[in-house]
Formats: C-alpha cells, sequence, structure tokens
C-alpha cells in the first residue's frame, strides 16, 4: 500500500507537472503561420538622423528628417519643383491672391478632402494652421533669457512670427478661410495654414472641436503691452502642438498619427527604421505607386554606401564626397544623382574691421581668392560640372541667377589677380584674422588655399579659426570669415538678415544704405519682377562694395541599386522624399 | 555579508556622484551646445536659442546644471518623488525614453562579445599552457600580440569590408575553387598538427588526415549548395550530439568513468528522439517556447545526473547539465539552419548585414528574427571580441603555468592522478582567480569599444546615443550613457570580489 | 574598492632577483645593468626596440621637426596639385612625387603619414610620461602612509577608474579642441594614471614593511626621502613595465579617438585622423587607408614587445614570450614532465 500510494503521488505530480508544462507550452506557442513579408514591393531609404518629432515647425523638432516627415504625412498647399518653383498642390486644394493691397489670401479646401481617419477636412483645420504660423495671439514680453515676463505665448515655432494678419473670415461651406495680412507680404505663396487635423489635437489636449473654434473667435489680438488674460482652451492646444508631437517611439495615441500626405506612418522601431503606408483617405496626383515605404536611420554616412552595395536599402543620400561617388559608380547596380545643395559657403569682409573699412584694400583682397582652386580641390572630385557660385542672393537654376550674374560684376573675380591686387595694396601688408570653422575639412582647405594665395599679394593671413567659430561670429573679433549659409531656395526672408545695416544676422555689419534700404523693401514687394530687379540690385551693391565672395554650393548626391525607378536629384530641404510619390518598384 | 554589502552599495554611489561630476563638468564644457542655431540664417534665431537656453538651462554654470541633473536622478532612487528623470535631449526627447531603446542592441553585442571571448580566451590560453613552448604556443602568443595592437575599427571596417561584401557575393555563385579547399585543408592541417603536437610522424599523419578531411567536406559542401541552404541533417546531429557527450565524458569524467556515459548517454539520447520527435513544435515555437524548452532541457540533464548519480552525483549532475543544454543547442542550430534559406532569400541573397542591429519590418516567426540578429550582430560582435580576446588567453595562459607550477599540483600528480583530472578539478578553479579581476576591468573596455563598433556598423546602440550626444555637447544623454556604464562597472567590480572570495577560501568578505 | 589583498596580476619582481643574479653569472653587477643585459638577450624585444626608434627617427627625419625641415620636399599641409589623381608613387625604382599618393585635396600622404607618427608617437610618450609621474605619486604616498591617505586617495582612484579609457578620452579629447597633440595627451595622461597608481600602491605597501625601510627610518631618513630614495627604486620594474603597456594602449586610445573625431584635427595629422577621415575611400582608395593602419598596427606591436622583453628582464619568473630561453629550456629537461619548465621551485 505505501509503495503504491508514494507511486500514485509521485505519478499525479508527474502527470500535474507535465499538464502544466503543455500549459505553459501552448501559452507561448505561436499559431504557426509562417509568412514573412514580401519585401518586393517596399522601398527602404537612409537617413541619417532619427525621427524626433511629428512637428517638425517647434524649436527643438525643426530636424531634416522630421521635415521629410512632415512633407509625406501633411497636408501642403505647394510643393516644390527641381528649380525652386512654387507648385500649388491641388489634390489638397488651391489659394490665391484676391488682392494686392491690402494684401488678402484666400485657401479653399477641395470638398473631397479627408484625413487618415476618415474625417474630413474643414476650416478649421485651416484655422489651426493658421494660428500656429500667425502668432495672432501672442501678447509676451520675454526677458534676455527667453523668459516669459508678462502676458502669454502660445505657439511657438521654428520660423517665428515673420508676417500678421487678420482675423481669417470662414466659407464655402466650412471650407475656405480667407485673411488680410496687416503689410505686404513678400512670401505669401509659401504660407501653408494647414498641418494638423483639429479633431486630433483637440482630443489629445482635452477640449473639442467646437471650443477651438469659440476660443479663435474670442480670444482678442495679441497686445504686448495691454496682455489679455490667458485663454485656456487656446493654451491646451497650444501645448500639444509645442510638445505634444514629440515622441521617441510610435506613440500610444494613434490621433497623434493622423495624416493627410500621402502617406502615413504605420511603425516605427526606435533606433531602427520607421514604415511608411499608404494613406487610403488620401485622393490625388500625389497618390504613391509603392506599397510601404520605409525609412532606416543608418547614423554614419559612409555605412550607407556599404549598405547600398550590400542590398540593406534601396536609396540613400550619403555625404558626398570623391571617394563615394567612385565607389557608388564602381558598383554595377547603383544609379547617381549628383547636384548641388542649397547650402552655400563664402567668405564675407567684416566692415567694423579696420583692415578692411578701406575699400581698396577689400577690393586688393577679394582679388586674390583662388576660387577656382577651392573648387577644385573640395567640389569639382563629387560634381565634375561644379562651377563656382557667382550670386550672393541667388542659386543656379532659379530665376535671376544669370540675370544677377550679368549685372553684379563678379567676373572682375573670376581670375585671382595678384599684380592688382599688389597695385591696389601699394606697398602695404595688411594683417587679415580669418574666422572658420577648424571642424569642418572643407572650410580648413579653404582657409588654407586663401592664406596661400593672399600671401603672394603681401597679405599677411591669420588663422582665426576655432571649433568654437559659431559663438565668435556676433563678436566682431576678426577680420574675414569663411562660413556657410543655407538659403532654401525659395522664400525671401534671408535678404535682410544679410544686408540689412544692425540686423543681428548681418554678422560682417554690411554698411551701405541704399542695399539695406531694398533689402528691408523685398520683404513688402509682391510684384515678382520689381522684387527681382531689386535683388538684383542689392547683389550688384555688394559685390561692389567688397560685401565677400560666395565661394560654391555644396555637392550633393543620392544613390539608388537601380531598381526604384523616378527618383531625381532635388537639391533643398525635402532631400530624396520631394517627389516620393513618383517613385515606383 | 550583509554589512559587507552595504558599506560597498554607500561607497559605490559615493563613487558615482563624484565620478559623474567630473563626467558632466566635462561634458558640459566641451564645446558650444548653440553652434547649428548661432551658424542658422532663421529670422528666428534668438527665439530659437533662447528656448534651447532655457529647456537645457544652458544659462547655469556647468556645476549647477549638474546639481539639477542629480535632483533628477535622485527621483529615480527614491520612488516617492515621483518619476525618473534624466533630463531631455535638444530634441526634447526624455533620456529615460531613449536609454531602453539603445542599451537593447548594446547588451546584446556586449553581452556575446564578452561571453565569447571569456569562453574562447580562457580555453585557448589554457591549451597554449599545456603545449607551452610548442610551436602553437608561438603561434599564438605572435597572435594574440597582434590582436593588442590592432586598434577595434580597423577590425570593424576590415570586417564589413571584406567579410561581409565578400562573403555575399560568393553566395550568388556559391562554388569553392580547387585552390580554396587546398589552402584551407593546408591550414586547418598545419594548425592541428600544431595542436596535437607530438613526434613529427604523428604530425604528419593528422596534417594529412585533417587537411584532407576539411577539403573533402568543404568540397561536399560546395557542391551541395550547402552555402546557400546549410543544415546539419539527421547524421551530422547524431554525429555531433555524440561527439559532444564524448568529449565531455573525456574532459570532465575520464573515459572510464561508466555512470558519466550512462548521465551523456540519457542525455544525448534525448536529444536525438527531440530532434525527430519535436520538429512540429519548433515550427509554431515562439521565443517563449525557446526559453521554456531550454529550462525543461537544463533540469532534465540535471536531473538524469541526479538519478544515476553514484559516489560523485554532484559530477554528474554537472555532466548531465552540461551535455543537455549543449546538444539542445546542437538541435536548435539545426533547426535554424532549416530557415536560412527562407530568411536569405527573403532579404534578396544577401544575408550578412552591413548595418544595423536588425532588417526593418521583417515580421516572420521566431527562427526568422533569430537569424537576422545572427547575421547583423555577427560581424560587430567579432570585433568586439577581438577586444579583449588576446588579454584572455595571455592571462589564463601564463595564470595556469603558475598554477601548474604550484605545490599543490605537484602532491596531486605525485599521489597518481590522472593528468585530466589534476588540470580540471586542481589547476582549473585556481586558475580563475586572477581572470576574475581581469573580467572586471575588462567590461568597461568592452563598453567603451562598443562606441567603436557601433559607429561603424551604424548601430544606434548606447555608443551612438553617447557619440552623437558628446557631438553636438547634447550632455543628458551623454550623462545616460554614462550611468549605465558606470553602474555595469561598478556592478562587474562588485561581482568579481564576490568571485574572488568564492574561488579563494583565504579571501574572506569582510 | 579592494578587499582583495594584492592583484596576483601584479608582476611579482621582488622576488626575481636572487634567481636572476645566479643566472647572468656575474656577482657585483648593478641592478640597471642586469636587467640591461637580460632585455638585449630576448631578440624580439630588441628587434622590436629597434624597429620603434627607426619609425620614429625615419618620420623626424623625412619632414623635420617643428623649424627644422626635413629630407622630404613636401610640407605636410600644403596643397599640391593632383598628380596622376593622386595615386601612390611608391615602386622598387624609388619614391616617386608622392609614394604615398594624395588625399583629397592634394596633400602629400607621405608627408602627412609621417606628422601623423609624430604626433602619435608624441601622444604615446606624453601620455606615458604624465600618467607614470601621477600614478607613481598617488600611488606612492598612498602605500606609503596608509591609513585615511590611503583612503582617500584610492577612492580618487575608484572614481576615475569607473569611467571607461575611450569615454573619458573622448570627452577630455573634445574639450581640449584647439589645444594640439600636447594638450590632447597631457589631459589624456591625466585621466589614465590609475592602474599604475594602483600598482604602485601594491608595491610601496609591501615594500615599506622590509627591513631597509626600517633602517632608513631609524638612521632619520625624512619620509620624502624614504619613498624616493629608498623604496621607489625597488619599484622601478613594475612602474616601467606598466608604463611601458600604458603606451602601448595609448596609441590605441588616441587614434580611437581621433577616428572618431574628438582627438587631433585637420589640417595637423594623426594616425587614427587619417583612417578616420578617409574611411569612404576604403574601396576607391585604399593606400589611403593602409598606410596609416599599417604603422598604427607597427607602433603598438612594437612597444607591446618591448613592454614584454622588459618584464622579462624584471622578473625571469614570469616567462612570456622569449624563444631563446624556451630553447635552452627545452634542451636541458627535455623528457622531464611538462610542468617542469625550469622555473625556481621555492619563492625568496
Amino acid at each position: 500500500m505505501k509503495i503504491r500510494g508514494r507511486l500514485a503521488r509521485n505519478t499525479i505530480a508527474a502527470v500535474a507537472i507535465a499538464g502544466v508544462a503543455a500549459i505553459a507550452l501552448a501559452g507561448c506557442t505561436t499559431t504557426g503561420s509562417q509568412t514573412t513579408t514580401s519585401a518586393s514591393k517596399n522601398i527602404t531609404i537612409a537617413q541619417v538622423n532619427e525621427a524626433t518629432s511629428f512637428n517638425y515647425n517647434t524649436p527643438q523638432g525643426n530636424l531634416d528628417t522630421n521635415g521629410e516627415i512632415n512633407y509625406m504625412t501633411q497636408p501642403q498647399f505647394y510643393t516644390l519643383d527641381q528649380k525652386f518653383n512654387v507648385i500649388p498642390n491641388k489634390d489638397l486644394g488651391t489659394y490665391k491672391k484676391l488682392s494686392d493691397n491690402p494684401l488678402t489670401v484666400k485657401y479653399t479646401l477641395n470638398s473631397t478632402d479627408k484625413w487618415s481617419d476618415g474625417q474630413p477636412m474643414t476650416a478649421d483645420d485651416l484655422l489651426l494652421g493658421w494660428s500656429i504660423n500667425s502668432c495672432y495671439y501672442d501678447s509676451a514680453t520675454t526677458d534676455a533669457d527667453g523668459n516669459v515676463t508678462a502676458g502669454t505665448q502660445y505657439f511657438s515655432t521654428a520660423g517665428g512670427c515673420v508676417f500678421s494678419t487678420n482675423l481669417p473670415t470662414v466659407g464655402d461651406n466650412n471650407h475656405s478661410i480667407t485673411f488680410t495680412y496687416d503689410q505686404p507680404y513678400v512670401d505669401w505663396n509659401i504660407v501653408n495654414p494647414i498641418q494638423f487635423p483639429i479633431h486630433a489635437v483637440a482630443k489629445v489636449a482635452g477640449v473639442t472641436e467646437a471650443d477651438f473654434v469659440k476660443a479663435i473667435k474670442s480670444t482678442p489680438k495679441g497686445d504686448v503691452k495691454s496682455p489679455a488674460p490667458e485663454n485656456p482652451v487656446l493654451t491646451k492646444i497650444a501645448k500639444v502642438v509645442n510638445t505634444g508631437y514629440d515622441a521617441t517611439s510610435l506613440p500610444t495615441d494613434k490621433s497623434l498619427l493622423v495624416s493627410g500626405g500621402p502617406l502615413m506612418v504605420s511603425a516605427w522601431t526606435p533606433k531602427q527604421s520607421m514604415t511608411f503606408v499608404k494613406n487610403p483617405e488620401y485622393k490625388g496626383t500625389h497618390t504613391v505607386k509603392f506599397d510601404k515605404l520605409i525609412m532606416r536611420f543608418i547614423g554614419d554616412a559612409n555605412a550607407q554606401t556599404t549598405a547600398l552595395e550590400n542590398g540593406e536599402v534601396d536609396a540613400i543620400q550619403p555625404q558626398a564626397s570623391a571617394d563615394t561617388v567612385k565607389s557608388l559608380k564602381a558598383n554595377a547596380g547603383a544609379k547617381l544623382f549628383q547636384g548641388n545643395q542649397v547650402a552655400y559657403d563664402h567668405l564675407d569682409l567684416n566692415f567694423k574691421s579696420s583692415v578692411f573699412s578701406d575699400p581698396t584694400v577689400r577690393q586688393a583682397f577679394l582679388l586674390t581668392i583662388p576660387r577656382e582652386d577651392i573648387l577644385k580641390a573640395i567640389v569639382t572630385p563629387v560634381n565634375p560640372s561644379a562651377k563656382v557660385l557667382d550670386s550672393q542672393l541667388f542659386l543656379p537654376g532659379q530665376d535671376g541667377y544669370t540675370q544677377a550674374v550679368k549685372a553684379n560684376g563678379s567676373s572682375a573675380y573670376n581670375t585671382v589677380d595678384i599684380a592688382k591686387a599688389k597695385q591696389l595694396l601699394a606697398g602695404k601688408t595688411p594683417t587679415v584674422k580669418i574666422l572658420y570653422n577648424t571642424g569642418n575639412p572643407n572650410r580648413v582647405d579653404s582657409f588654407q588655399a586663401i592664406q596661400a594665395s593672399a600671401a603672394k599679394a603681401g597679405f599677411n593671413v591669420v588663422d582665426g579659426g576655432s571649433p568654437d567659430w559659431s559663438s565668435l561670429l556676433s563678436g566682431g573679433a576678426y577680420d574675414a570669415s569663411i562660413f556657410g549659409w543655407i538659403n532654401p531656395g525659395v522664400g525671401n526672408a534671408a535678404v535682410p538678415q544679410l544686408f540689412q545695416i544692425g540686423n543681428p544676422g548681418n554678422y560682417s555689419n554690411f554698411n551701405n544704405q541704399q542695399a539695406s534700404d531694398l533689402a528691408v523693401k523685398t520683404q513688402t514687394t509682391l510684384n515678382p519682377s520689381t522684387l527681382l530687379n531689386q535683388k538684383v540690385e542689392i547683389d550688384k551693391l555688394a559685390f561692389t562694395d567688397g560685401y565677400g565672395l560666395p565661394l560654391f554650393q555644396l555637392p550633393g548626391l543620392f544613390a539608388t541599386n537601380g531598381k526604384v525607378k523616378n527618383i531625381g536629384y532635388f537639391g533643398g530641404q525635402t532631400g530624396i522624399v520631394w517627389n516620393v510619390w513618383d517613385w515606383t518598384k | 555579508m550583509v554589512s559587507f554589502i552595504a558599506r560597498r552599495v554607500v561607497v559605490s554611489v559615493l563613487i558615482l556622484i563624484a565620478a559623474s561630476f567630473i563626467m558632466y563638468v566635462l561634458a558640459a564644457s566641451a564645446g558650444n551646445p548653440l553652434q547649428d542655431l548661432q551658424g542658422s540664417l532663421s529670422p528666428n534665431r534668438q527665439a530659437l536659442i533662447d528656448a534651447r537656453v532655457q529647456t537645457q538651462h544652458l544659462d547655469l554654470a556647468p556645476p549647477l546644471r549638474w546639481v539639477l541633473w542629480l535632483g533628477g536622478v535622485a527621483k529615480c532612487v527614491v520612488p516617492v518623488a515621483g518619476g525618473c528623470d534624466l533630463g531631455t535631449t535638444f530634441q526634447n526627447q526624455p533620456v529615460t525614453d531613449l536609454l531602453p531603446q539603445a542599451m537593447g542592441s548594446t547588451l546584446q553585442l556586449v553581452t556575446t562579445a564578452f561571453v565569447l571571448a571569456i569562453v574562447l580566451g580562457i580555453g585557448l590560453g589554457i591549451v597554449t599552457a599545456l603545449r607551452v613552448y610548442s610551436g602553437f604556443d608561438y603561434t599564438v602568443t605572435l597572435i594574440s600580440f597582434f590582436l593588442f595592437s590592432l586598434p577595434s575599427f580597423l577590425v570593424a571596417v576590415l570586417l564589413k569590408s571584406f567579410i561581409a561584401l565578400n562573403y555575399n557575393n560568393f553566395l550568388a555563385n556559391p562554388h569553392l575553387p580547387p585552390l580554396a579547399l587546398l589552402v584551407t585543408g593546408v591550414i586547418v592541417g598545419a594548425i592541428l598538427q600544431l595542436l596535437v603536437g607530438g613526434p613529427w610522424r604523428r604530425r604528419l599523419y593528422v596534417f594529412l588526415g585533417s587537411g584532407l578531411f576539411t577539403a573533402a567536406i568543404l568540397w561536399y559542401m560546395s557542391v551541395s549548395g550547402w552555402f546557400t541552404r546549410p543544415s546539419l541533417g539527421p547524421v551530422a546531429v547524431i554525429v555531433l550530439t555524440a561527439g559532444i557527450g564524448f568529449a565531455i565524458v573525456a574532459v570532465l569524467a575520464g573515459l572510464r568513468n561508466r555512470r558519466a556515459w550512462i548521465t551523456a548517454g540519457i542525455n544525448v539520447l534525448i536529444a536525438i528522439i527531440a530532434y525527430f520527435s519535436l520538429q512540429w513544435l519548433f515550427n509554431i515555437s515562439s521565443a517563449g517556447t525557446l526559453v521554456f524548452l531550454a529550462v525543461i532541457t537544463l533540469a532534465v540533464g540535471i536531473a538524469s545526473g541526479a538519478i544515476v548519480g553514484g559516489p560523485d552525483r554532484g559530477l554528474m549532475m554537472r555532466i548531465g547539465g552540461i551535455t543537455s543544454v549543449l546538444v539542445g543547442g546542437i538541435v536548435l542550430l539545426d533547426r535554424f539552419m532549416q530557415s536560412w534559406y527562407s530568411y536569405s532569400n527573403d532579404i534578396g541573397g544577401r544575408p550578412i548585414a552591413t548595418v544595423g542591429s536588425q532588417t526593418p519590418s521583417l515580421g516572420g516567426n521566431v527562427w526568422i528574427t533569430g537569424i537576422d540578429s545572427f547575421t547583423h550582430l555577427i560581424l560587430p560582435t567579432i570585433s568586439l571580441l577581438l577586444i579583449s580576446f588576446a588579454s584572455y588567453t595571455r592571462y589564463s595562459r601564463s595564470g595556469m603555468l603558475e598554477v601548474l607550477n604550484q605545490d599543490y599540483v605537484r602532491t596531486a600528480r605525485a599521489k597518481g592522478l590522472p593528468e585530466r583530472s589534476v588540470i580540471v578539478r586542481h589547476a582549473f578553479r585556481n586558475m580563475l582567480i586572477p581572470i576574475a579581476t581581469l573580467i572586471a576591468t575588462d567590461v568597461g573596455a568592452l563598453l567603451g569599444g562598443a562606441i567603436i563598433t557601433e559607429s561603424v556598423f551604424a548601430i544606434s546602440g548606447m555608443g551612438a546615443l553617447f557619440n552623437i550626444g558628446l557631438g553636438r555637447t547634447d550632455v543628458n544623454p551623454v550623462m545616460g550613457y554614462f550611468l549605465v556604464i558606470a553602474i555595469t562597472a561598478i556592478a562587474f567590480n562588485f561581482l568579481a570580489d564576490l568571485a574572488y572570495a568564492a574561488l579563494d577560501p583565504r579571501v574572506r568578505v569582510r | 574598492m579592494s578587499t582583495v589583498q594584492g592583484s596576483p596580476l601584479e608582476p611579482k619582481i621582488s622576488s626575481g632577483f636572487d634567481a636572476a643574479e645566479r643566472g647572468s653569472g656575474g656577482r657585483g653587477e648593478s641592478q640597471g645593468r642586469i636587467v640591461f643585459k637580460r632585455f638585449l638577450k630576448n631578440r624580439v624585444s630588441v628587434v622590436a626596440l629597434v624597429v620603434y626608434v627607426a619609425i620614429i627617427v625615419f618620420s623626424i627625419s623625412a619632414i623635420g621637426l617643428g623649424p627644422i625641415p626635413g629630407w622630404w620636399h613636401y610640407p605636410y599641409s600644403q596643397l599640391n596639385p593632383q598628380l596622376n589623381q593622386g595615386a601612390p608613387t611608391l615602386s622598387a625604382s624609388g619614391f616617386g612625387e608622392h609614394p604615398f599618393g594624395q588625399d583629397r585635396i592634394g596633400r602629400d600622404y607621405f608627408a602627412l603619414t609621417m606628422r601623423g607618427i609624430q604626433n602619435s608617437v608624441l601622444v604615446m610618450l606624453v601620455i606615458g610620461v604624465f600618467a607614470t609621474v601621477l600614478g607613481v605619486i598617488v600611488g606612492a604616498v598612498a602605500g606609503y602612509f596608509r591609513g585615511w591617505v590611503d583612503a582617500v586617495l584610492m577612492r580618487i582612484t575608484d572614481v576615475f577608474i569607473v569611467i571607461p579609457a575611450l569615454v573619458i578620452g573622448a570627452v577630455v579629447g573634445k574639450t581640449s579642441n584647439g589645444l594640439g597633440a600636447f594638450g590632447l595627451a597631457a589631459l589624456l595622461g591625466l585621466v589614465s594614471w590609475m592602474v599604475i597608481a594602483r600598482l604602485v600602491r601594491g608595491e610601496f605597501l609591501t615594500l615599506r614593511e622590509r627591513e631597509f625601510v626600517e633602517a632608513a627610518r631609524v638612521a632619520g631618513a625624512s619620509d620624502g626621502r624614504i619613498i624616493f630614495r629608498h623604496i621607489l627604486p625597488n619599484a622601478v620594474g613594475v612602474i616601467i613595465v606598466s608604463s611601458t603597456l600604458l603606451i602601448a594602449s595609448a596609441i590605441l586610445l588616441e587614434t580611437a579617438i581621433s577616428y572618431l573625431g574628438y582627438g587631433i584635427k585637420s589640417p595637423d595629422s594623426s594616425l587614427g585622423l587619417l583612417i578616420g577621415s578617409n574611411q569612404s575611400a576604403f574601396a576607391t582608395r585604399p593606400y589611403l587607408f593602409w598606410w596609416p593602419a599599417t604603422f598604427i598596427v607597427l607602433l603598438a606591436l612594437c612597444v607591446n614587445f618591448v613592454g614584454d622583453g622588459l618584464r622579462d628582464a624584471f622578473d625571469p619568473q614570469q616567462r612570456r614570450f622569449s624563444i631563446r630561453r624556451t630553447k635552452e629550456v627545452d634542451e636541458v629537461i627535455a623528457g622531464q614532465p611538462l610542468t617542469e619548465v625550469g622555473l625556481p621551485t621555492e619563492k625568496d
């Protein structure tokens, strides 16, 4: 009996263990389906930076990757073509100027427009977009450190408040808004007053769409001198827009992912990749022709080339170097797309420095700049067809570049003229301290080339390079500087930055009253040809007065493994995805 | 013991705080955090600068910012304060969110490299010590000196450019030319004859035998398309599992130990039966299943040892456990290989990866994702492993030599113990003592080395977090990285001390 | 942090000399001379030392040092026109115009590599000196005075040792931006002294209990004199060996930091920087990659072998890689059991 009892106990224990084991096993097996996704219709592109926010238009979210995501997933009233022409996007709707004086613009959505969650797009969404960009309600006073001391600031944007308007009127069955600018605004045609769906933002903020519309109508225009009390609804909405879209992984609240562009975010494996799928509600010419777009985050630009060669990605936008180009060309399947970026390096003379207060010294120094040699050393190996940049305001390919080059007198600096420089100097040997970024090899190389060439004419060029160059820019403790600007290719906001006397962006203290006045005037000029003439005139004044010299545009490079069709080069800030809807695989 | 641990924890925390201060102040003053904004042409530049200054407290001196940061860290430790706060990046991403994401791939990488370096390094070190002053010893010594002198990024770049790309290219037409067979055969033969040693005639036989065998196997693999459809198959599984059983018995118990034979035999048999009968289960397995099966395997192994028992029950349990895990590994390996072809097809026939730690949106079952991790991590792991592998070889070799010269080893020999048991039971354990300290310092080196490896292979792990943060003078991610690294280093130092005490009875933890 | 007394990894030098003197045959020779003689007998290490010095001399003679010009006609920072797309001209018939080729902007790669060698060697040596001096002082003071001084100094050591070398190196490298190779090396030296400090402390803890220290103390010697004149010379073996090994790891540290972009900056040159900035050229212009890589490995290998030879010379018990001695031993003990390999059976 005893033995049998023990046996029974053991048997029961064994059965129990086996049972538990079987249940546990059943619990952690899969259904047995072994399907893996077919990669044939997916397009994988490489991106250096990981996404950090679904709102690129904030101070902290203003990053190239976020901008590209915005471009693909949020509604756009216009897009740019390869020559930076503004192309209205009829998929979304239309916008047109109703009058020049006062400048009045009407934005109309197509009646069939829908967000990716099926909700229709309405004027309420336009009102949200407008209120983000116009700073209409802001009444804040800030101290030196940027802390708000009085009043309220609602939305904080990367672009800042560059225009102001009245309160829009809504029409067309709640599908259009019309607003009037307080002053003529030169870049009115690149204002895009729609970004996020208000129903989703309101839901996240814990208010309703009706509350928002009411707040829009009831809150008075911001007045710094006598700030109105804060509107809690607007504050909540602004908080979501300002920081709510910042993310490190796929948001659990899917409202944040509602898309109004041709694609929508479907997955995000942090540190690895982000996946986009077709927006089912998107109708029009920008509908994409593939299944999925996978944006793979590859932090090392060098690694992108090998990844393309190894078939891990379909398209890359690597750092353009001669070796990258060469090794990509050696790779039989690869197709290259070369061009110029909108970023360009330039040499500026500091008008406050004692050396360059004399215009002849400025001219003499500029005559020694070996622009052609610098281009040959830095850019030609990457882009054999590259040319020296000859305008301070236009990029090659833009309307006005050829006209400006003809008029601005840049041809005087096409070749180095040591003899003339010596003659202008008349035996003087001025000392020139050049500020540049020692961390950027291009700038170091440019500096060395300039130093060697200027020495021949008698200039004593001193190395003022620093890794911390940017904080020294506004200090003015240098005679000349080499650094880069990004000309966005479209828009004119940069003109006064560079040429207006006293503008904080005018680091080199360029001091030409005529150019300064023109630069200010550009901001309120609506007639394109007048604007063009103004800019050409400024360009000419800059060259005549010895502002400095543009050196070269940075070369850009896209490459594909040949499987993705219809990729084309674009130098602007949306990078390779600028024509994502044309891609096929 | 408790007071020892408590004292150690307190001291460690103080050390951590002091080290974090140094790190914070250095990192914060390493560059200009506003550089990208100051050079921008945005009309809104001042507002952008203000926004960053405000959110990152850049208007305060670094030591004061450190105090703020430390306050946030303290909230992680004190539960009532609510919420961990390690600060945010310039992009308003909380470091507490970024760290876990970054840690995954790095820990996987570092742990694998760490374990492999220890196992292989110590193993090779012991063999060289036993074959001291032989040709094999010199070769290994020379190679390890060479590895000592090799910058890790060099290895990484070479592996990526040669192995990954060329192996994938080879897979497009996987046929080994006769010359390659010959060369591989000669190399393998040469290594093995050095390893076996002895009179020249024996060496010659070993050389010829192993060389020919290798060449023949490779030839077979080449013509049978093994490289595109690798598999072990029933024959190889049976041979390999039996071989493992044999080797374990030979090393741990000696070939005369009948009970050891039985224990190992049971486990080998179970593995072979499982191989034939469990394939259906494997097909529907998830990662959880595998963990579950692994636990069962280990339990069965130990239990089989305990049942066979005998006078040396502990040894039998060890034999059972080790055998079951290793032969289980073979069965698992076979199953992974079965999925290789379909994986390779899925990603376009170029399986060995050069970037990242996984193929994006691959999907698939545990076998496919397992292979995916393998193909992504194999090269970074090798390049990381080589950093510390050489030092383990050197230290375990000299450690073994020193131990073998001790009186108690002499005594053990004198009383007639077989050489196997002298080495396995007496020398091995004592040899591990100095290695314990090495392991503690080596973890730091590996974690540091991961920065380089991750940068070359574009893996966005901890190293990338540090590197990008430092590049932008974005201090919070750098400090997040530091916290993890420093805590790991301290923990391993502590473990090393405990291991030291466990291995060396003369050392007492006080 | 160490409840474990006396790391087993410390070379046991003090016990080596009796055996050494027996081995070298002559009595009455100074310790340095014995060590030197023993080192000379280790052919691998001597060759390594010769190669190391030869590389340094070659690089200095080629491009000169500071204001002194060398025999090579291109300065390393000069931009030259690209000849034959910058391909290397080194061949059996001679150096040619640009033996190692030219970089992206036409600088002579031979001159850059030579400058890189100079800088890398400078960094190695400066780190070695700084770390050794600091480590010896900290270790000596801690080990000699013991008590709270020891406790405080060792906790400070622990603080620094918690941060991996590459991590603190990268941060320090970025901080030193603009200070040049010497500044970088000096700062790196200030964060690499910990291992030496620990070893020296251990050595001092044992040595301070020896009779000769007691004798000196009775004779009225000051603490400083006892530390520097009596104990330190007896610990010199540990110090030399470990600083050699530190130097070997220093070159790898420097190259890694420069590779990440936190070390020496262009237009100056370092071996790691050359590799890092030409990484994308690996497939197309491999010579830009291989020359600096070869010199990094050569330099590090040489120092490692020299370090090994020194360890052998100071401590014949811990035998490492020495073909000569092995052969002798093998002849003597052929046929004896494996483990009887001529090691002294008694300690002290």
